[in-house]
């Protein structure tokens, strides 16, 4: 199905708004990303291409460059939510699960939620068989956390045109690559409704950092504006404003302090809730029909 | 045609004074870009790009993103626009009129002028039938507004050797293609001449944040910074400054005020008018 046989256009201008408990006006929705490299194939992401632009196989300075988020990266992270109080949604390649098992451990004692983010980092148009590998996936997951999944976001947020049935046919409730309103919306597959929750990928380290090419600092400053402009408009409707962020990027040495200042930032104003992935869809099948 | 034969060089310090009306020195137009991307075709423009490169069909995340700013983005900018007063020009595809009613709808009511911008979002060179593309696209116009549009702006600036000539025989007035001038001036066609209004690649939110990935707050100090050199200009002879917003790009809350503090900037100063592109149109023809 392309995505008009899914939802139709809607103005959010021509919605109820939506409450949230408490007059609060925010959401903010963190989303840790965990992958896995296939070293044996080329890297997801480069810092450093290879010299006169040749791709490299094996591609050793970028694997090393991503390695360095789950072996020191991360622990900045898991020391920063650990204090603030925050369980941030974790979006994971199930494979980190068998690869990386002492960071998955990690995120599972720290009751973060388990979001399932395909078995490893490659276009999921590429997989031969996407309900096997979802189906694993989520199985893999569900063993290692001990609830399964009800959230997914595809490897660089991406879908076939049948993805959402998959998903909806194994059980999942709300996916994340739908960047295309403030709320959640509900969309049509053949196995039912799914819901989409307002992923980033504006807050985000990946477009901002490796893609634009952004100074460090300026992390800070766009989440602020979010923030500011989203808070807001908090006072008339619900907002939900999601950071997405990954190790190797935003859990480097000179990054780790602009992230820290945003929640600085958010946590000194009143009506701002911390919520993952579940929390949010339950608010939103709580209270969408009673506006 | 080539462009030489559509007109000869001209140096803007040589020719005659335009004068606006009143004491007025500057005209602002501002250019609300609205676009339908076709989730079957690879996306105009895209933020994140796929794990390990390669462009996998459909691209459902950048699809969304842009789809964000007609959701949402949109509507902000309607409310900064409203609170300054300006009637703003929107650059539409014309498949997008009845894809995205509710934004055609805002801007009739608000008396915006609408222009094409081609019938979908495609290279004006890879149009099957370019003629049939600019035709389809007025009637489009005409079938929700009630009259022909005026203007024309090619999706991403696109013409082909013909554009000219087939705007100006389906009864298209202005063209805002070609950014060389800080005035209006007359294009040669086939038939009767079209006129070119400066248009801009410089203060336009895609060149800037998609292709220059600059901070949104190069939006406001870029702006600026072009009105106080373009007021300068003018006092000899009126000049014409576009300001150009797409609603994903300026529309996404952390950009916002970028282009509302620009606008409030501008605003300040009382020989400064907003027209649209009409208005433009109608001083400039009445001027030569």
């Amino acid at each position: 199905m392309i995505p008009r046989e899914r939802c139709a256009y809607s103005a959010i201008v021509d919605r109820p708004p939506l409450t949230l408990p408490n007059r609060a006006r925010v959401v903010v929705w963190t989303i840790v990303n965990l992958e896995f490299w296939d070293i044996s194939r080329p890297m997801a992401r480069q810092v450093l291409p290879g010299p006169t632009g040749q791709a490299l196989l094996p591609d050793v300075p970028n694997w090393s460059w991503h390695e360095y988020g789950m072996r020191v990266g991360v622990w900045r992270f898991f020391e920063l939510f650990a204090r603030l109080g925050i369980r941030p949604t974790l979006s994971i390649n199930a494979r980190v699960c068998e690869e990386y098992e002492r960071v998955a451990r990690a995120a599972r004692e720290a009751g973060w939620e388990f979001m399932g983010h395909a078995w490893e980092q490659m276009p999921i148009h590429k997989v031969a068989d996407q309900a096997a590998m979802i189906a694993k996936s989520l199985d893999t997951l569900g063993r290692f956390a001990g609830t399964r999944p009800v959230g997914w976001l595809g490897p660089g947020l991406t879908e076939t045109e049948e993805t959402p049935d998959l998903l909806a046919a194994a059980g999942v409730k709300y996916i994340g690559d739908w960047v295309y309103d403030d709320e959640p919306t509900e969309i049509r597959t053949a196995h039912g409704p799914l819901i989409t929750l307002p992923y980033t990928v504006e807050l985000n380290d990946i477009p901002m950092m490796l893609v634009q090419h952004h100074e460090s600092p300026y992390f800070t400053q766009r989440c602020i504006d979010s923030f500011e402009r989203l808070y807001r408009e908090g006072a008339e409707r619900a907002k939900i404003m999601a950071i997405a962020i990954h190790p190797y990027i935003s859990g480097q040495p000179h990054r780790i302090k602009y992230l820290e200042a945003v929640y600085d930032h958010v946590n000194r104003h009143a009506g701002v809730l911390h919520w993952n992935g579940i929390e949010i869809l339950e608010w939103y099948l709580a209270v969408r029909g009673n506006q | 045609m080539l462009p030489s034969e559509r007109l000869e060089f001209s140096a803007i310090t040589l020719r005659p004074r335009l004068a606006l009306p009143g004491r007025a020195r500057l005209v602002v137009w501002v250019i609300v870009n609205i676009e339908e991307w076709d989730p079957t075709e690879p996306m105009p423009r895209t933020v994140l790009t796929p794990p390990a490169g390669g462009a996998p069909m459909p691209d459902i995340p950048n699809w969304a993103w842009h789809e964000y700013g007609n959701r949402v983005g949109f509507w902000r900018m309607l409310d900064v626009l409203d609170r300054h007063t300006i009637r703003a020009v929107l650059a539409i595809n014309g498949s997008a009129i009845a894809r995205y009613e509710p934004i055609a709808r805002a801007a009739m009511h608000r008396g915006w002028e609408f222009i094409g911008h081609g019938f979908s979002q495609k290279n004006m060179q890879k149009v099957a039938d370019e003629r049939d593309d600019i035709r389809k696209t007025a009637a489009a116009i005409r079938g929700f507004t009630g009259r022909n549009p005026h203007g024309w702006l090619g999706p991403g600036l696109t013409e082909t050797w013909e554009t000219p000539d087939l705007l100006a025989e389906e009864g298209y007035e202005y063209v805002c293609d070609w950014v060389l001038d800080d005035e209006p001036v007359l294009l040669k066609t086939r038939t009767k001449p079209i006129v070119s209004i400066p248009y801009t690649q410089e203060c336009n939110d895609v060149a800037m944040m998609l292709i220059q990935h600059h901070k949104a707050s190069e939006y406001y100090d870029r702006a600026i910074d072009q009105f106080e050199q373009l007021y300068d200009d003018a006092a000899g002879s009126a000049r014409i400054m576009a300001l150009v917003v797409h609603p994903y790009i300026m529309g996404a809350p952390h950009r916002l005020k970028y282009f509302r503090n620009a606008l409030t900037r501008i605003r300040e100063y009382p020989d400064v008018l907003f027209w649209t592109g009409k208005e433009i149109l109608d001083w400039y023809l009445a001027q030569s």
